[in-house]
């Protein structure tokens, strides 16, 4: 592959949407030609700044009021009508079902104090639309696992292995730290396509029977688990089960842990 | 696969799927009518319709399907209250002969000079530049929903988007900022 075959490329191979032949070719030729991986890093440094400092805009709570009575079947003018008045409906039964399950989504971690305490999959699944909602993903942004790791150590009682894994599709975008079943747990944030998958690790339980089916679905999201390198893996995201249960065997498995 | 739901079922299934989207909702909507209280009007208004169609969601991708639905929103709320934005005729050249300069509220905010410049340099971008860019690089989708989402071919997205690259690459408002090396202005 010459530059002219390859400058054409370069856009769809910076965005990932080449198909794997191609990307290799395009590989090749950026480690020959200067001129062409000048030219991508002209593009990955664009999406990095647009990424980083043009603002994303998050639903303010305003608008999550004005949904909440949109989804209580009440129409047209929203924005005064008085909470009473959303009640009447609930009372009539109007969409009660609907209400309920809409406030759930809307509070996020609410639904946990309303589950079964026990309900893992409920809990990272709250967790997960939590930090989704509120836009929140990560404490610490980096890609870099050198990064992410003693982060993480340094804010937990153990370390977690971290590996990035863009090689195969699941590109790390870094972590958080968040609280299940009472514990402050790491919470290793990836991108895979345009889900986000959210990757819990503890250290293994210590004889409590999970021996449910690894893989559950709770309002859409699939929870898929998986135990090695001595920790737990609960890995969530709306992408594909059968995905999300291959990365997370992957990094359980801790192949190319440090 | 088409089972007809109750009225109900339709709409809360749909509002689970729909709302884990509504901060991507609300951003494209905010970026395409630069506006706080507007934006929070037509995502109100698109899930609206989207309850209404509910039984039109199959369940493959909500997050497309439901900013389908916001764009159009946002296209019919901007040809009632903007329509200078939106010059008719067909694609890309209609859109380039749109470009709009005025500067946004946000640009006040931020500190950071080169993260203004870019700011407004994106908020300079005709708008279908704009939301091609923004619905790759924020909301990272694939070419194949984006094409959903506009409805146009993906080579369309492709080529859309390799303009709004180039148009910000050269844009003078970001020719002095480019390279990072070049940061003077701190806070």
């Amino acid at each position: 592959m010459n530059c002219n075959e390859a400058a054409p490329l370069l856009p769809t191979y910076g965005d990932g949407e080449l198909d794997p032949m191609q990307s290799a070719e395009v590989e090749k030729h950026l480690l020959t030609c200067a001129e062409c991986a000048a030219r991508r890093d002209e593009q990955v440094a664009l999406s990095a700044r647009i990424k980083r400092d043009v603002p994303y805009f998050a639903a303010p709570p305003s608008l999550r009021s004005r949904i909440d009575a949109v989804l209580a079947g009440t129409r047209g003018t929203l924005r005064s009508r008085p909470v009473w008045d959303r009640w009447r409906w609930l009372g009539a039964g109007a969409l009660a079902g609907s209400m309920a399950t809409v406030l759930a989504w809307l509070m996020g971690s609410a639904v946990l104090e309303w589950r079964d305490g026990t309900d893992l999959a409920a809990e990272v699944v709250a967790d997960h639309v939590r930090a989704t909602l509120s836009n929140h993903l990560t404490d610490v942004a980096t890609s870099d696992r050198h990064t992410v790791k003693p982060w993480l150590s340094a804010r937990l009682d153990y370390s977690p292995p971290v590996q990035d894994l863009s090689g195969e599709g699941f590109a790390l975008t870094g972590a958080r730290v968040d609280y299940l079943e009472k514990r402050a747990v790491a919470t290793l944030v990836y991108r895979y396509r345009e889900h986000v998958v959210d990757v819990f690790v503890r250290p293994a339980a210590e004889g409590t029977a999970r021996s449910r089916s690894p893989v559950s679905t709770v309002r859409g999201f699939n929870v898929v688990r998986a135990s090695g390198a001595g920790m737990d893996w609960l890995a969530v995201s709306d992408t594909s089960a059968d995905a999300l249960t291959a990365f997370v065997a992957r990094l359980a498995r801790g192949d190319a842990a440090p | 696969m088409e089972v007809r739901l109750p009225d109900g079922d339709a709409r809360s299934r749909c509002a689970e799927l729909v709302l884990p989207h509504l901060n991507s909702a609300y951003n494209l909507a905010r970026w395409l009518s630069r506006n706080d209280a507007d934006a929070e009007d037509i995502v109100q208004d698109a899930l609206e319709r989207a309850l209404k169609y509910a039984s039109g969601l199959q369940g493959t991708n909500a997050k497309a399907w439901f900013l389908t639905i916001v764009r159009h929103t946002c296209y019919d709320w901007i040809g009632r209250n903007r329509p200078a934005e939106l010059v008719p005729g067909d694609g890309t050249d209609a859109i380039e002969a749109a470009a709009d300069p005025r500067p946004t509220p946000e640009e006040t905010v931020i500190a950071d000079a080169d993260a203004q410049a870019l700011l407004r340099a994106i908020a300079a971008l005709p708008v279908g530049f704009r939301e091609v860019l923004l619905l790759r690089e924020q909301e990272d989708m694939s070419y194949r929903d984006i094409a959903r989402v506009i409805d146009i071919p993906i080579g369309t997205v492709m080529s859309r988007l390799a303009r709004a690259r180039g148009l910000l690459r050269r844009s003078p408002l970001l020719h002095s900022v480019l390279p990072q090396s070049m940061r003077t202005v701190g806070k």
